[in-house]
């Protein structure tokens, strides 16, 4: 009965926030910019210099991987190590309870199907599609659409579907949550490294016109700009992945672990 | 009776209008207020987590629509289209991407608290942890 009351008090509350707030946007949407305008304030001034310069300044199709990793490239430098800092927050909350032997142990035990026989298959035939898919973003992310972030989720979600189906016959190997988290800062590293490439020839922190590649392309031109690109996004790419791939090792480690206790 | 009818439908068009032009806005809102009522109000920790995910993607949705131009096409540059009118701000789009990567890191920390407090308390339910009545 008292859950029933509570029930409809919660209700009657979300009500009210939706009505009130449907009337405070009523006011307060007059005064911002017609959605779709040309000439609103955000639509106006950097931004058109991003869409007519980006090619020419970036060798870059894709106008949003010119802004994120070139024009905004330090954002996206310690963006990435937020989230590296994340990874590592999490190892310190929690560390791991058990040995590495016994972790090895622990995988070999749990055989148990995930889905079914038919879910079980099907993830089998999707993750080495979805890997393919998570390069060809990662390779795509200046000339279409594409980019490091999205491509390293797509990579994690291959492996942990790999991890998770646990009745596969010949796995990709494990990722233990600390090596992923060492992964993670090779991956920050060589964004900052990339960084400083062009420091050792007289350019500036991330300014990829003046990166050391002479070999391979032309002192000064745009392709350098490309090559940088696509450096920062191979780090980026890595980062997330490998944190993704730690902060689910760790959560999937707790519960595989409680019931192999239970099952003891 | 004519008079009211007429009133009526010219209400009716300035709401029409005004949801065509700005009415996004007020949607976006309405799920940041709903984000920010269920932190307020929900128990259970793990709801907690969810519904500021919810609020997350308001904000996120609130920042997309500033970069909307009509008639635009994906920020992709094409060789026939040289105008800025033609490609829609990638401006949002970028920031945005980030926002997603920091709530990514967010959500993670809120998980592994909340195995922490389940293993120090034993459950998740504000009311069993802190002996007062979580909640509505």
């Amino acid at each position: 009965m008292k859950y029933k009351k509570g029930r409809k008090r919660a209700a009657f509350g979300l009500m009210l926030t939706i009505v009130l707030t449907a009337m405070a946007g009523l006011k307060v949407g007059s005064f911002l910019p017609i959605v779709g305008d040309h000439n609103s304030p955000a639509n106006s001034y950097v931004a058109n210099y991003y869409i007519i310069h980006a090619l020419e300044d970036t060798n870059s199709p894709n106008i949003v991987t010119a802004v994120l990793a070139d024009y905004r490239g330090f954002d996206t430098l310690f963006e990435t190590c937020v989230l590296f800092l994340a990874g590592l927050v999490v190892m310190t909350i929690l560390p791991p309870q058990i040995s590495p032997e016994q972790r090895k142990r622990l995988v070999k035990v749990d055989n148990h199907s995930f889905g079914g026989t038919v879910l079980d298959s099907s993830f089998r035939l999707v993750v080495p599609v979805i890997m393919i898919y998570g390069i060809y973003v990662l390779f795509h992310g200046e000339v279409s659409l594409g980019g490091g972030f999205q491509a390293g989720a797509l990579l994690a979600c291959a492996y942990l579907l790999d991890r998770i189906i646990p009745s596969f016959d010949n796995r990709l190997g494990v990722l233990w949550e600390e090596k992923a988290v060492v992964l993670a800062g090779i991956g920050t590293f060589f964004y900052a490294f990339t960084g400083m490439l062009p420091m050792f020839c007289g350019g500036k922190f991330l300014e990829f016109g003046k990166l050391p590649f002479g070999i391979f392309l032309r002192e000064g031109t745009v392709q350098l700009h490309s090559a940088g690109i696509l450096m920062v996004e191979l780090g980026v790419t890595l980062c997330v992945m490998a944190i993704i791939i730690s902060i689910l090792e760790v959560v999937l480690e707790r519960t595989d672990f409680e019931e192999w206790r239970k099952s003891e | 009776m004519n008079g009211f009818m007429e009133m009526a439908n010219v209400a009716l068009e300035r709401i029409e209008f005004f949801l065509m032009d700005r009415g996004i806005y007020m949607l976006t809102f309405i799920l940041f207020a709903v984000g920010i009522y269920g932190m307020v109000v929900c128990g259970n920790y793990m709801k907690k987590l969810m519904c500021m995910n919810v609020m997350q993607v308001s904000i996120i949705f609130f920042f997309l629509t500033f970069g909307q131009k009509e008639g635009g096409t994906l920020p992709v540059t094409i060789a026939q289209l040289f105008s800025a009118e033609d490609y829609i701000n990638p401006l949002p789009h970028a920031l945005m991407l980030t926002a997603i990567v920091v709530s990514l890191g967010i959500t993670g920390v809120g998980l592994a608290l909340l195995m922490k407090i389940k293993e120090l308390y034993g459950t998740i339910e504000e009311e069993n942890i802190t002996g007062k009545g979580g909640g509505l």
